[in-house]
């Protein structure tokens, strides 16, 4: 007791050395037990003290250090590789800089009318801003474009200023090229707008001026269930990183996006002239509450709320009353020389139909192109195929790579015992090898003997469904990302072997060869479908098999009376609940167009009258907008470029159409420019049209191993630490060096260090 | 230590292990990735008829690309997918065309780009012919409202990889466009022929 008021000379000397090497006596402590000594209480206090009471098992705060450590850096690992998939968000809307500054501000008032003629719409957006600060500001405008949509009317007004898009030539790349560096504008060719939005830039708007912008494009309609779906992006959603409702295929509405004041003046107007054609059996809004009135000529709807905010997706559904026999609808459209029509054949009830047997071949692609993500896609799709398969029908598979190879030497009925090896079958798939599509496609179309083939009916009567070859109908689905090289040499096969056989294509992976399935899907009068994700699987093909699970007319023809080029030229078959489009010029209005085609096995032969009043501009533009496909078509299969080009310019600068070799360019018209000032010409850079391969995406090209290395050798040292304890209770440290009786010797880390460089003897 | 946290640091290591293999893989693949594109090149040149660089291969090397200022050579790849991106650059564009987009890693195989000068000259050797390119312009692109346009009426050479070189993190969006055009016909004929060998 009294020593511990008074401590000796020894004691303050022990607790100094303590106090100055406290691993040396947690070391002894730890050995000898907590009964080995007392500790004054001078000491108290220290936290090594109290580690040191601690029983031996329990975490010194040098494991925590490690263990927080290591925890933040894993923590970091995990959050590195979240981000590295987690991309910005664009913004819509006009961007204005000052100086460093840029923000983006909302629309006033966004105005919107669609008029629908058929499959696409005309809609015009125009949208109004005001520069609220008060400096002169430069600014860019964006604008989110539906799937498919170009930018091709264009007129903006900045205060008194007019500037009007206009459909141009293009000039030589290169030339544009230099002038656009000269001009101190950057990248301007090797880099284009991305598809689905549309930009442009807008300079000197004063404080206070108001912006006015409007542009023109046309955009899909969607046939989905059985009914058509026009969605306008009325806000600005951002395009990237909005999710996609499963089956849907449209944005979501993001009403949180919009960060509106009360009482501020940003309302939607919106307008939508309907011209269906056909009978419509129901017409609704999703998202907004509508009036909607029975004209004459089709139905016009506008919205309820005239204090409508445009914070979300305007969508319209409308469906087509079905009668028992197909119906038809022509319009026309004449611009005084040419004549421009449209004729839609709507498909009559399900009920009305007579279901056939059918043959289904699936063909897959297994060459190594398709190895990872893509051939887990196939698979999906084919499991889910066979899900599909009606009994009474027969099928078969066949994959390719280098080679062919079958599962069935010919088609098997649906039966459980097929379907499981099937299953199995498709389970065991692997891609590897070359892509030899040519024997694939030559297997696939191989017809089914006929009956009156003679010889071959042994083989059919064995798989005892003698009627289907004959009667009933046969179809291909080709699954792959289309890889090849040689694609007018398989197209031109496709064309002599197709028969009675349709071919449908299935696209699979982020970049397929778009171009090549859809022209394999049109030359054999079938049907494309893309399938992007593993997610997607189950919903595209449910909506291939809903597509093509009925068949209403097939070997449709069709004569327009008069010298008529129409688009497609190699009409598809008509589906149950699914209209058919064709457009075309004529030099005159036909008085009547005559159809013909097989309809339920029996012959079937229809008259469509062309309708009265005249129909909707659009008609021309639709014309040439196939006409310009048609012609680039031609372009691959190797028509003359030069030629091909002229004509597509000619075309295109008739009819306002975007191309490569047509640019939209918004010249300054503002009436009260003075006379001989020069023109200002704008480039505007969304440049290509709806559905052109010419623009391809950045590829992603960091990999970020340098950031993964670092931070895994960080945790791979503090963990390691969590083993090793170079703070001095490792064993191992300590061998060799002979204790002093009952007090391990300090080795201060240098002199470990030298120990281990030293060689021992 | 606690007996109980034992398995927790074991498997902290283990997480450490994998993550640092799997980083230290992306290099090795690169480096190993030239490797064998050279000797798949090599036999093609010797006339072996579509040599694999790997069994497993789908692709193959399509030219090799030389910047001598940096002494850099790529053997090229067909199809700028990201499994090819990570054996060697490779094209957005067929390379025998006259408008050729290549990109590569930051990371990995452009990390020279960033010393790439106005001027520099890059030769591009696809198995027939060789073309001789200057640099003429660098642009910083912002690929969530730029896309890259080809132009088949365009004679360029474009490369592709991400920006900022030292960004820590994949993934962000800016990209380096470095746009190089021809070299007149009299400074290519200067050139006997591309380097053999590795």
């Amino acid at each position: 007791m009294n020593d511990r008021r008074h401590p000796t000379i020894l004691q303050r000397l022990e607790a100094d050395s303590r106090r100055r090497h406290p691993q040396q006596y947690l070391d002894r402590y730890q050995r000898q037990g907590p009964t080995a000594g007392p500790w004054p209480d001078s000491s108290a206090g220290s936290p090594r003290r109290v580690a040191a009471h601690e029983p031996r098992n329990r975490l010194r705060w040098q494991d925590h250090v490690l263990l927080t450590l290591a925890g933040v850096f894993l923590l970091l690992l995990a959050l590195r590789s979240v981000s590295a998939h987690a991309q910005d968000a664009a913004a819509w809307g006009l961007t204005l800089e000052a100086g460093e500054q840029a923000r983006t501000v909302l629309a006033l008032d966004t105005t919107l009318h669609a008029e629908v003629a058929g499959l696409v719409a005309r809609v015009h957006v125009l949208q109004s801003f005001r520069n609220d600060g008060n400096d002169w500001v430069e600014g860019t405008y964006r604008f989110p474009l539906p799937d498919g949509a170009a930018v091709d009317r264009l007129t903006i007004q900045v205060g008194d200023r007019v500037l009007k898009g206009e459909i141009r030539e293009r000039e030589s790349a290169q030339r544009v090229y230099q002038q656009a560096r000269s001009e101190g504008r950057t990248a301007s060719l090797v880099s284009q707008e991305r598809e689905n939005q549309f930009s442009t830039r807008l300079a000197n708007i004063g404080p206070g001026e108001t912006v006015h912008v409007m542009i023109g494009f046309l955009a899909n309609v969607e046939w989905r269930d059985g009914s058509f779906h026009l969605a306008l992006p009325t806000t600005f959603t951002p395009r990237w990183g909005s999710e996609r409702q499963p089956g849907s295929g449209v944005s979501a509405p993001h009403p949180q996006l919009v960060s509106l004041q009360q009482g501020n003046p940003h309302r939607l107007h919106l307008q939508v002239d309907l011209e269906a054609g056909v009978p419509l059996a129901t017409v609704e809004s999703l998202h907004h509450d509508v009036d909607i009135q029975a004209l004459a000529s089709g139905y016009q709807v506008t919205l309820l709320n005239p204090e409508e905010r445009p914070d979300r997706t305007f969508e319209l559904r409308w469906t087509p009353e079905l009668g028992l026999f197909p119906e038809s609808a022509l319009s026309t459209w004449s611009d005084g020389d040419e004549v421009y029509a449209q004729l839609m054949l709507v498909p009559p009830r399900d009920e009305a139909l007579r279901p056939m047997s059918r043959e289904v071949v699936f063909v897959i692609d297994t060459s190594g192109s398709m190895q990872g993500a893509s051939i887990e896609q196939a698979r999906a799709a084919l499991l889910e195929a066979l899900e599909e398969l009606q009994p009474g029908d027969r099928f078969n598979l066949v994959q390719f790579n280098s080679i062919t190879e079958p599962l069935f030497a010919e088609s098997v009925p649906v039966t459980e015992r097929h379907l499981a090896e099937a299953r199995a079958w498709i389970r065991k798939l692997h891609a590897d090898g070359g892509t030899e599509m040519a024997p694939a496609l030559r297997q696939a179309l191989k017809q089914p003997p006929r009956q009156s083939s003679g010889s071959a009916t042994g083989a059919r009567a064995h798989s005892g469904n003698a009627q289907a070859g004959a009667d009933g109908i046969r179809q291909v689905v080709f699954i792959t990302d289309g890889s090849v090289g040689n694609e007018r040499e398989l197209l031109a096969e496709i064309a002599d072997r197709l028969g009675d056989s349709r071919l449908f294509t299935v696209g699979i992976g982020s970049a397929p060869n778009g171009w090549f399935m859809r022209k394999a899907a049109e030359i054999g009068r079938g049907h494309h479908t893309h399938i992007g994700r593993l997610e997607d699987v189950a919903h595209s093909m449910s909506d291939l098999w809903a597509y093509i699970r009925l068949p209403a007319v097939s070997d449709l023809c069709i004569d327009w009376g008069v010298d008529a080029e129409y688009y497609p030229e190699v009409l598809p078959d008509l589906y149950a609940g699914q209209p058919l489009w064709v457009v075309a010029r004529l030099p005159e209005v036909p008085e009547q167009v005559q159809l013909c085609g097989e309809l339920n096995g029996q012959p079937w032969a229809h008259a469509a009258w062309p309708e009265t009043q005249q129909g909707p501009e659009t008609l021309a533009t639709l014309w040439a907008r196939r006409k310009v496909e048609s012609l680039q078509d031609s372009m691959m299969f190797g028509a003359d470029a030069a030629v091909m080009e002229q004509e597509i310019t000619t075309v295109a600068l008739a009819h306002g159409l975007l191309t490569p070799w047509t640019s939209l360019v918004a010249v300054d018209r503002t009436p009260a420019r003075p006379q001989g000032a020069p023109l200002a010409g704008v480039d505007v850079p969304s440049l290509l049209p709806a559905g052109s391969t010419q623009g391809s995406a950045f590829p992603a090209t960091a990999t970020g191993w340098k950031t993964q290395l670092a931070l895994s050798l960080l945790v791979l040292a503090v963990s390691g630490g969590l083993f090793l304890r170079p703070f001095g209770n490792v064993a191992w440290l300590r061998r060799g060096a002979p204790d002093a009786p009952g007090r391990p010797p300090f080795r201060s880390p240098v002199s470990w260090f030298r120990g281990l460089l030293l060689p021992r003897p | 230590m606690n007996i109980r946290h034992r398995p927790f640091a074991a498997a902290v290591l283990a997480a450490a292990f994998f993550f640092s293999a799997q980083a230290a893989w992306v290099p090795a693949k690169a480096a190993l990735g030239q490797y064998l594109l050279e000797r798949s090149w090599q036999a093609r040149q010797a006339g072996e008829v579509a040599p694999k660089p790997w069994p497993w291969a789908d692709t193959a090397p399509v030219g090799v690309l030389e910047i001598p200022r940096l002494g850099l050579r790529q053997l090229v790849l067909e199809g700028a997918s990201g499994r090819n991106l990570a054996w060697g650059p490779a094209t957005l564009t067929p390379v025998s065309g006259k408008d050729v987009i290549l990109s590569g890693h930051r990371d990995t195989h452009f990390t020279a780009l960033r010393d790439l000068e106005s001027g520099d000259r890059l030769t591009l050797w696809d198995g027939a012919r060789l073309r001789a390119y200057r640099v003429a312009w660098m642009d910083i692109v912002d690929s969530r409202y730029q896309e890259l346009a080809t132009r088949q009426d365009r004679d360029q050479l474009t490369l592709v990889t991400c920006y900022p070189f030292d960004a820590p993190t994949a993934g962000g969006p800016l990209r380096l466009v470095v746009t190089a055009v021809p070299i007149d016909g009299d400074e290519v004929v200067a050139v006997t022929g591309p380097r053999s060998g590795l």
